[in-house]
């Protein structure tokens, strides 16, 4: 369903200079964007009004809804019918989505959400400053239990090519994606590299309808054990169950009595998948005693702090996590297996990824937070807290 | 498989349309999860046999039904219509959504009273003011069924309801009037003791281009009539009313509380309190349609004329 009516899909290739959020709509676009629906909320307003211009022109519908609850349910009608589609929000906007959530992750329907976070809790405080304090939400988002993805860009270049990526996680996998941007990140005007229209064809993935009809969710397959994850049906076309029911359901959307294998396909299809699904970057970490694990805008500030220290002889490096959810536990562990202490400079107060560090690491291991809301971390705040544990 | 087939006899299906019905093509039988007297298995029989006669096309109609009782109508619903069980009040967003990415399809939204009036009361008024090509059912039974007899926001005055055990003293919203203020181009209102023109105003409303809403008005009586006298709506008169614990006393209730609209011109405001008018309220067949003006817009910024 890429249309590209006039070539006006995807921008010249080349070097533009971008908002972080037009960046995000962008990299939406170039991945096959043809419906967005959303309600403006600042930070993630810029989203919403770039593609008010962009996506009529390619032929695609932006629609702003009553609220948010209709932006997020009409995304979910739109994906239904084979359309790629996407909202963004800030926090207050996630807290009313996330029940359509639950409901989509159930039926597997694909979509992208970007979550531009501003500070909270509540909904009338420092409405334009950063605050990494949905990461936890949008794990344990809706009730009942599944598995998310979440992705965490660190600057506008990432907003452009990780959007692609999510939008191809969103149809292998058939789960909410989140892209989790902040009020920094999308107000940030950097150099964004367009790389060429046949390159940005060959990394998406395109909604197809299979062969097979009668397989339209995912399932384990009980003789090899896989988790199958069919390509998501579509209204409209013959591939597509009587019913989109959602409650514990087969493979073919029929009501299932069986609850707890319901709920290991859902969970599993992610977690067997991990190898694929979590992208990390080391930094000389070959023989780092020392070991920074972060994501997204705050972790800019420790590729400085880790130089600096490096220069003065201490051994430490960076593990920055792309894809926050789900939890890449083996590659955390590997990588702090021989660390004295982990620095983890978080944009929240509670340290919510530097508790799951610390379920994944040695028991006594120290973990240093730096806590830190609405304001960056400063290079040399995290070469202080290298240079205290180097002591 | 589930065993729904297995407790209710194998008997032979009296009629032709229940076999095309989704528990008819799957079980070959008519079965039901409504209690006795309820009025949803009118309107599931009656959307199958328009489905069948009219030869909808089930990849264009698609059905978007909302939580209530009426969620068990897919049972009775046409098999092949391609039903979408959406969440509790949220049917006319994931219809927009429907309408706007696939243009060419056209929803039939199912929705109950509680649904649509009540928590997705807001989604409903814009749906109407967009004038999105859709048809909007509310199936008002003026209760909370499913969850037991709970007043809702169109219950009576002076009805006995779980939450409202003395007697329910707010007002009650109107489907048919709401619809009218947001701009609704087609609004009818008819009872299921009243089938044929039910059937002429659904067929009306499938070929309208437009929101049509059509407010249904069915018996609840396992918490409504039970739990009520049948002078509700005649209480001026002095009647002396008594329980409608029955299918057909709560139909015959409906047809003797309904006025039609003809007749509701020359009525007080006083002799229509607690009573349902019924009938056409308005049919603007030329107002220009969403996903047909956005087609415009998309021209527009293609570069085209």
């Amino acid at each position: 369903m890429l249309s590209n009516v006039n070539g006006k899909r995807f921008l010249k290739p080349g070097r533009h200079l971008m908002m972080g959020n037009v960046a995000m709509s962008e990299g939406a676009l170039s991945a096959g964007l043809s419906y967005f629906g959303g309600y403006p909320i600042t930070p993630s307003t810029e989203v919403i009004e770039h593609l008010a211009i962009r996506l009529p022109e390619v032929g695609g519908v932006c629609m702003q809804m009553e609220d948010e609850l209709a932006s997020i349910n009409s995304v979910i009608g739109a994906s239904l019918t084979g359309a790629k589609a996407m909202t963004a929000t800030s926090g207050p906007g996630l807290s009313l989505m996330v029940e359509t959530i639950s409901m989509a992750a159930n039926l597997e329907i694909p979509f992208v959400f970007c979550d531009v976070q501003r500070a909270g809790p509540g909904s009338a405080g420092p409405v334009t400053e950063p605050h990494h304090n949905d990461i936890g939400l949008v794990r344990f988002s809706g009730h009942g239990e599944f598995q998310v993805i979440a992705i965490a860009p660190m600057n506008c270049q990432e907003l452009f090519d990780l959007t692609i990526t999510a939008f191809n996680f969103a149809e292998i996998y058939r789960c909410p994606v989140f892209i989790l941007s902040d009020a920094y990140l999308g107000h940030l005007h950097e150099i964004v590299n367009i790389p060429p229209k046949e390159e940005i064809l060959k990394r998406i993935v395109k909604r197809e309808l299979p062969e097979d009809i009668i397989k339209k969710f995912s399932y384990k397959d009980d003789i090899s054990g896989k988790y199958i994850i069919p390509k998501p049906p579509v209204i409209g076309t013959d591939y597509c169950p009587g019913i989109f029911l959602h409650m514990a359901h087969n493979y073919e959307g029929l009501p299932s009595p069986k609850l707890t294998q319901f709920m290991e396909v859902l969970v599993e299809k992610i977690n067997s998948n991990k190898d694929k699904i979590c992208i990390t970057e080391k930094y000389k970490l070959e023989d780092a005693e020392i070991v920074v694990v972060g994501y997204g805008l705050p972790i800019r500030a420790s590729y400085r702090a880790v130089d600096l220290a490096r220069d003065e002889g201490i051994k430490v490096g960076i593990l920055r996590l792309v894809t926050v959810w789900p939890f890449p536990d083996a590659i955390v562990k590997d990588s702090v297996k021989d660390a004295k202490a982990i620095i983890v400079p978080e944009l929240n107060y509670t340290g919510i990824i530097a508790e799951q560090v610390e379920r994944v690491s040695k028991l006594g291991m120290p973990i240093i937070k730096i806590p830190k809301v609405g304001v960056f971390h400063h290079p040399d705040e995290i070469l202080n807290a290298i240079r205290e544990v180097a002591k | 498989m589930s065993d729904i087939g297995r407790m209710v006899p194998n008997e032979k299906p009296e009629h032709p349309y229940v076999m095309v019905s989704y528990a008819g093509s799957i079980f070959g039988n008519f079965s039901t999860m409504f209690c006795s007297g309820c009025g949803y298995g009118i309107i599931g029989q009656i959307f199958t046999r328009i489905f069948e006669d009219e030869r909808l096309d089930p990849h264009l109609f698609p059905t978007i039904i909302g939580i209530g009782c009426y969620s068990q109508i897919l049972l009775n619903v046409h098999a092949k219509s391609q039903k979408i069980l959406s969440l509790h009040g949220r049917a006319p967003p994931v219809a927009t959504g429907i309408k706007l990415a696939n243009p060419k399809m056209k929803p039939i939204i199912f929705s109950g009273d509680g649904d649509c009036l009540g928590i997705g009361g807001n989604h409903f008024i814009h749906l109407c003011r967009r004038n999105l090509d859709c048809v909007v059912f509310i199936f008002n039974n003026s209760i909370y069924a499913m969850t037991g007899g709970q007043g809702a926001p169109t219950t009576l005055y002076g009805a006995s309801s779980t939450t409202t055990p003395y007697k329910m003293f707010e007002n009650r919203i109107d489907g048919v009037n709401l619809a009218l203020a947001a701009g609704a181009t087609y609004v009818a209102r008819t009872t299921v003791a009243h089938p044929r023109t039910y059937i002429k105003y659904f067929k009306k409303a499938l070929k309208h281009k437009g929101t049509s809403v059509i407010e249904v008005i069915t018996p609840c009586v396992t918490y409504f009539g039970r739990k009520n006298l049948d002078s509700l709506g005649a209480e001026n008169l002095g009647v002396e009313g008594a329980k409608m614990d029955q299918g057909l006393k709560m139909l015959d209730w409906i047809k003797r509380n309904t006025v039609r609209i003809n007749q509701a011109k020359f009525m007080t405001e006083e002799e229509l309190f607690n009573k349902y008018v019924i009938g056409e309220f308005r049919y603007e067949p030329n107002k220009p349609e969403y996903s047909e003006e956005y087609a415009i817009i998309q021209k527009l910024a293609m570069g085209g004329k």
